[in-house]
């Protein structure tokens, strides 16, 4: 992920650009309409500003020099310009309005779809991908869609100005108006030099950007270690080496947009009027001329020049735009989805029954990290899986959880392939607690409900009472509606643990799989967890992960993984007498005990 | 517009620079009510045919001249004021930066890292704003709408200007009053993105828990839930922000009606001349600029002040950690007595230590075992000065540690944290971090030590391989090992391993600390440890308990007291014998 990051951080060739762009607005389709109508004042916007002074030329022309003055008309053209102006106003206002609003909507839509298409992913995708750079596309590179959308708007409105205006020209006099368009090509060289220079300082100055914030970070986060070591001086005028060539790198864009932005811009504007004075005024020297028509004609100048400072300014915006879509595409091009399912409508669990038959798993392909996994457990009963870190036991649960496919063998439910089964009724059907308890914002309650609405808050006392996570809740202040604030930081993990058992158990699964935690618990809610998961297992299929051994004593059957292989399997009396690799970790475990 | 006064130390100190790009932004508002006059005055000469090849070619090379002057002083003023505003960020970065890497952990505790990060980057912007953008809407505003009103007023006509600008006056207020709304109605569309943002993190970062549950759809319901109110929230931020330009040209269609009226009866009357009329419209154009940056001044000045409050905020903050007048230069040695009579965190009741005691001469070595949380690393941090907060006394070759200066203190300590923290910079420069002047076989020497030489060699780019974000990722253990390595190469006075060997195996742990005590022979070192084998050999061992010393001796001493040491020795001595049928 972090390669691909990097390779998109480069300058991206133009093809490569064309695609993105045309992929990335396909996600503004459902708001054609929209955009359409946004263009269609944004062209009304044009006519109705090159409106304007073609009335004031008309009213010098028609009437000022040629005396033809009442009251009236001064009204009529004074109240005409007045009009237009209104008419102006209500285009731009709606063509601001519905374009922004399309632009968000459109990405609403990018971002909705986006977080579906990461919901359809599987694990191996979240395991493999910071969280950080997930979150990153979902929101910032988004936002930064709404700016790129704009350079759309610049680029439209700067397109129809100019064609305007020089429409407008074009009809009052066309030997001045293609003295005008010379400067053009001018222009097209300023703007190839201004993109040339602009783009590649701009990035320079963006590194250099994030290799300040990158310093910054690093010593926040490492300022023990600086201060321990005392490099805080050193770490000072390394800082100030990035931040001087950060100011350099910036200055440098300063002194180009002043060169090529605006003033330059100005100064095209100036020397056309030059040139629009010269032909009208050698031209009077010969014969009459309506004046009207220089205001006219040095009004549109300005209508043309105008715009192409806005344009420009945007382009930075346009790379960036660039930058965040294909960082976005590389997402929704991600193809390591959760496994597929056949999704047999009629495929229920009922009983509970589960059957691994010479399952074997890998989660790079090459090496298995299950090897021909057999077992059996029947409805109710409880199997316990044993053994190190690393020895499968997870994986176990990673492949009975469909979290990731398995490549050989079957694992049955009931008698029907796993896959048969919709994910839907897989997921409801098995509880599975987790490790560390996961609590989300918002209430105690919600975090046992956990978004599904047809559980009442009946039935969440109930299983908060069954799991005795009750007493706690009920002494907290709004008890079921307690806040949870920060991932719960202010329960302890026993606490949460309760939680989360009540957030299964109120879901009334027929298989449970238990991954039991192996932080400390406190001493007094250790006892409640204990009985709470006897309970839990009652009546229930139970696939359980154990650090602590004397918590699966009574399990029905219990298997020894070890790098992949069950080595040994059996009850609890039946290992402990046949003295293996259980027997060892067993009495080990009670020394521990004893030793508390 | 207290923020200029506060901000003065720095426009006084780029006073020149400021002054000389105030004065360009002066000419060139001058300057620009020279085109239009000459449209004004050309187009008169034409109608009353007074016009020749002569003046014609004079007002256009006066023209040229007034554009190319122009360029020259707007890129001059350009440069001036916003280079000027980078530079009072450049400032304000190195005062923040400087500032942070003496703050004490107390300090890092009450602003979280982001926090942090925020306040160097959106307010360095917001302060930015307020010495480029700021100064400049500000003199441009005045300088323009002044010399326009006045060219206005005598150059064209007193009468007509004044019926001209009644409505001018509103544009300011209706800038000023839409900016607020606006400003309310963008803070609401920002909560939502906020909101949005947590919401994503919690369901990436719980992305098990929904998967385990089955409530994908559920979950994207409620995303689209929050979606849809960040495109409700920004829909009313539209609603305003799209009424800017049109209210602004609403304003000044009423000028430019009254404009048109007035000025066609001045004409009729012979009072002004066509040309004047021309030259006056041009100019009612060029005051909408200032008007309008007026309203969006105080923007960018209420911004800027709470941005630079924030700042001066967190450079007003102060350590608590401060060397003594005349403090020792002379780097520390000899015995290190601890006596510590109780210490708790600030803002925290609990007593995180209490009466621990205990001596190391020079040469020799202590241990500390005890549970996570017993308080092993609170010593550590004592030793180091990270509190200064405590009831006791810490001395080392007899004077206490407070009378020493930072550096012949800390200079002298080498010390390996639980948590490894590597900079994302080479290996061979996280190793000599402590003085990257030292050659290549000073860094070798200290990572054979460490037993981290074989390891650097076996990756792609050996000693310059990249560590930390953007780099490789290494294991647990081979980033305990380059910090230990890191700590030696300072041949410290007085080494300190926290934890620091969890992740490597037993054999290496054997490896490096009888490297370790072979080379330190007359220096001393403190090990806490959670494994028994880390500390066995050391002279004294301390068990640390709920904050202070519940057994103490050496390793066969404790194994006869039959104490906590005891037990968790055995119980390590069958984890290990497991352990190696799995090696």
């Amino acid at each position: 992920m972090e390669q691909k990051e990097l390779s998109v951080r480069r300058s991206i060739p133009f093809k490569e650009q064309m695609v993105v762009l045309k992929r990335i607005m396909k996600f503004g389709k459902p708001y054609r309409k929209q955009f359409a109508l946004a263009i269609l004042f944004s062209l009304a916007l044009a006519i109705s500003t090159a409106a304007l002074p073609r009335i004031i030329q008309l009213f010098i022309d028609n009437h000022l020099t040629t005396g033809d003055v009442t009251l009236q008309i001064i009204l009529m053209f004074a109240g005409l310009h007045f009009g237009v102006t209104l008419i102006r106003l209500t285009v731009w206002y709606f063509e601001l309005y519905i374009f922004n609003m399309a632009s968000e909507r459109t990405v609403r839509n990018i971002r909705n779809q986006l977080f579906e298409k990461l919901h359809k992913l599987g694990m191996r995708f979240f395991d493999q991908t910071s969280t950080g750079w997930i979150i990153t596309r979902v929101t910032n590179d988004t936002e930064a869609m709404k700016d790129f959308w704009h350079v759309f708007l610049a680029i439209m409105q700067g397109v129809f100005g100019v064609v305007i205006s020089l429409g407008a020209m074009f009809l009052l006099d066309v030997t001045v108006t293609l003295w005008i368009l010379m400067f053009a090509p001018l222009l097209l060289v300023i703007v190839r030099i201004y993109q040339v220079y602009s783009s590649k300082t701009y990035n320079d100055m963006k590194s250099k950007m994030s290799l300040l914030n990158t310093k910054l970070a690093e010593t926040i986060n490492g300022i023990s270690i600086i201060q321990q070591f005392r490099q805080e001086k050193r770490l000072q005028k390394e800082f100030e080496e990035t931040n001087q060539s950060y100011f350099d790198s910036r200055f440098s864009m300063i002194k180009i947009n002043a060169l090529l932005l605006s003033p330059v811009i100005n100064l095209l504007y100036t020397l056309s009027i030059v040139v629009i004075l010269a032909i009208f005024g050698t031209e009077s020297l010969a014969g009459p001329v309506e004046i009207g028509i220089i205001y006219a004609f040095t009004s549109y100048a300005n209508n043309f020049f105008k715009p192409l400072t806005q344009l420009m300014d945007s382009m930075s915006l346009f790379q960036e735009g660039i930058v965040s879509s294909s960082r976005i595409l590389i997402v929704m091009d991600n193809e390591e989805y959760a496994p597929a399912q056949l999704d047999n409508k009629d495929a229920h669990i009922v009983d509970g029954k589960i059957e691994f038959k010479n399952v074997s798993f890998s989660y790079d392909g090459k090496n298995n990290v299950l090897k021909n996994i057999s077992f059996t457990v029947n409805p109710g009963e409880t199997i316990a899986l044993v053994g190190h870190t690393g020895s499968g036991k997870s994986s176990v649960i990673n492949v009975l959880m469909r979290f990731y496919d398995f490549q050989e063998g079957e694992v049955f439910i009931d008698g029907k392939s796993i896959k048969e089964f919709p994910m839907r009724e897989l997921r409801r059907r098995t509880g599975l607690v987790l490790q560390d308890s996961f609590l989300f914002y918002g209430t105690i309650k919600d975090n046992i409900r956990l978004l599904n609405d047809s559980i009442t808050d009946r039935e969440i006392i109930e299983a908060a009472r069954f799991v005795q996570a009750d007493k706690f809740i009920e002494e907290l202040p709004g008890q079921y509606d307690a806040r949870v604030v920060e991932r719960g930081a202010s329960f302890s993990s026993g606490q949460k643990q309760l939680i989360s058992f009540a957030s299964t158990i109120v879901r009334d699964p027929k298989i449970l799989i238990l991954d039991e935690a192996t932080a400390n618990i406190d001493t007094e809610t250790e006892a409640l967890i204990q009985e709470g998961l006897e309970r839990m297992r009652k009546g229930r299929t139970t696939v359980a992960i154990a650090h602590r051994l004397s918590t699966i004593r009574d399990a029905d059957q219990i298997l020894v993984l070890d790098d992949g292989h069950i080595v040994e399997r059996g009850s609890h009396d039946e290992l402990i007498e046949r003295g293996g690799q259980y027997k060892d970790m067993y009495e080990l475990q009670n020394l521990g005990i004893q030793s508390k | 517009m207290d923020i200029f006064k506060r901000l003065g130390w720095f426009f006084k100190k780029e006073k020149k620079s400021y002054l000389i790009g105030v004065a360009g932004l002066l000419i060139v508002a001058i300057l620009q009510l020279i085109p239009p006059r000459i449209i004004g005055i050309v187009v008169d000469e034409i109608e009353t045919e007074t016009l020749t090849q002569q003046s014609l070619l004079q007002w256009l090379i006066i023209l040229t001249s007034t554009a190319i002057i122009q360029y020259l002083l707007r890129y001059m003023w350009r440069v001036r004021i916003w280079g000027n505003a980078a530079k009072l960020e450049q400032i304000v970065r190195r005062q923040l930066y400087n500032h942070f890497t003496n703050m004490d952990n107390v300090f890092f505790q009450k602003y979280r890292a982001g926090d942090l990060m925020a306040h160097a980057t959106n307010d360095l912007r917001g302060l930015r704003m307020v010495a480029g953008g700021g100064i400049l809407t500000m003199a441009d505003a005045i300088s323009v709408g002044l010399t326009t009103l006045i060219a206005m007023m005598f150059i064209v006509d007193l009468r007509l200007t004044l019926i001209a600008v009644i409505p001018l006056p509103f544009l300011a207020l209706t800038s000023r009053l839409l900016g607020r709304r606006l400003h309310l109605r963008f803070k609401d569309a920002q909560a939502a993105f906020s909101q949005l943002n947590d919401k994503v993190q919690e369901s990436i970062q719980g992305i098990k828990v929904i998967k385990t549950f089955g409530q994908e759809k559920e979950d994207v319901d409620e995303f689209i839930h929050q979606t849809d109110n960040v495109v409700q929230k920004n829909k009313s931020v539209y609603k305003i922000d799209s009424l800017f330009d049109p209210a602004i040209t609403f304003i000044m269609g009423i000028s430019y009606f009254l404009t048109i009226l007035v000025g066609g009866l001045l004409i009729t009357d012979n009072e002004i001349s066509i040309g004047d009329f021309i030259t006056f419209i041009s100019y009612i154009g060029m005051l909408v600029w200032p008007m309008f940056a007026i309203g969006r001044l105080f923007n960018i000045i209420e911004r800027g002040s709470a941005s630079y409050d924030r700042i001066e905020n967190l450079l007003r903050e102060d350590t608590a950690i401060n060397e003594r007048q005349g403090a020792f230069e002379e780097p520390v040695s000899g015995t290190l007595r601890f006596d510590i009579e109780s210490f708790s965190y600030p803002d925290d009741e609990m007593v995180a230590l209490h009466h621990v005691k205990f001596n190391i001469d020079q040469g020799q070595t202590l241990g500390i075992v005890g549970k996570t949380g017993a308080g092993k690393t609170t010593i550590m941090k004592l030793l180091l000065r990270e509190y200064d907060t405590y009831k006791g006394s810490i001395h080392y070759g007899g004077y206490d540690i407070k009378d020493y200066t930072l550096d012949a203190l800390l200079k002298r300590v080498g010390y390996v944290p639980q948590d490894n923290y590597l900079f994302s910079n080479t290996i061979r420069e996280n190793i000599r971090f402590a003085d990257p002047t030292v050659p290549q076989e000073v860094v070798e020497a200290a990572a054979k030590l460490a037993d981290i030489h074989q390891d650097i060699l076996d990756l792609p780019e050996g000693y310059d391989t990249k560590v930390g974000e953007r780099g490789v990722s290494l294991s647990g253990g081979q980033k305990q090992r380059i910090s230990i390595a890191r700590a030696i190469l300072i041949n410290p006075e007085l080494m300190i391993l926290d934890d620091s060997l969890s992740a490597v195996d037993a054999k290496t742990e054997e490896i490096i600390l009888s490297g370790l005590k072979a080379i330190r022979q007359n220096q001393t070192t403190i090990i806490a440890a959670h494994r028994i084998s880390s500390v066995m050999h050391a002279e004294e061992i301390v068990v640390i308990k709920e904050g202070t010393i519940v057994e103490r001796g050496r390793h066969h001493d404790l194994l006869e007291q039959g104490g906590w040491y005891k037990e968790m020795y055995e119980q390590q001595q069958l984890e290990r014998k497991l352990e190696g049928e799995d090696y």
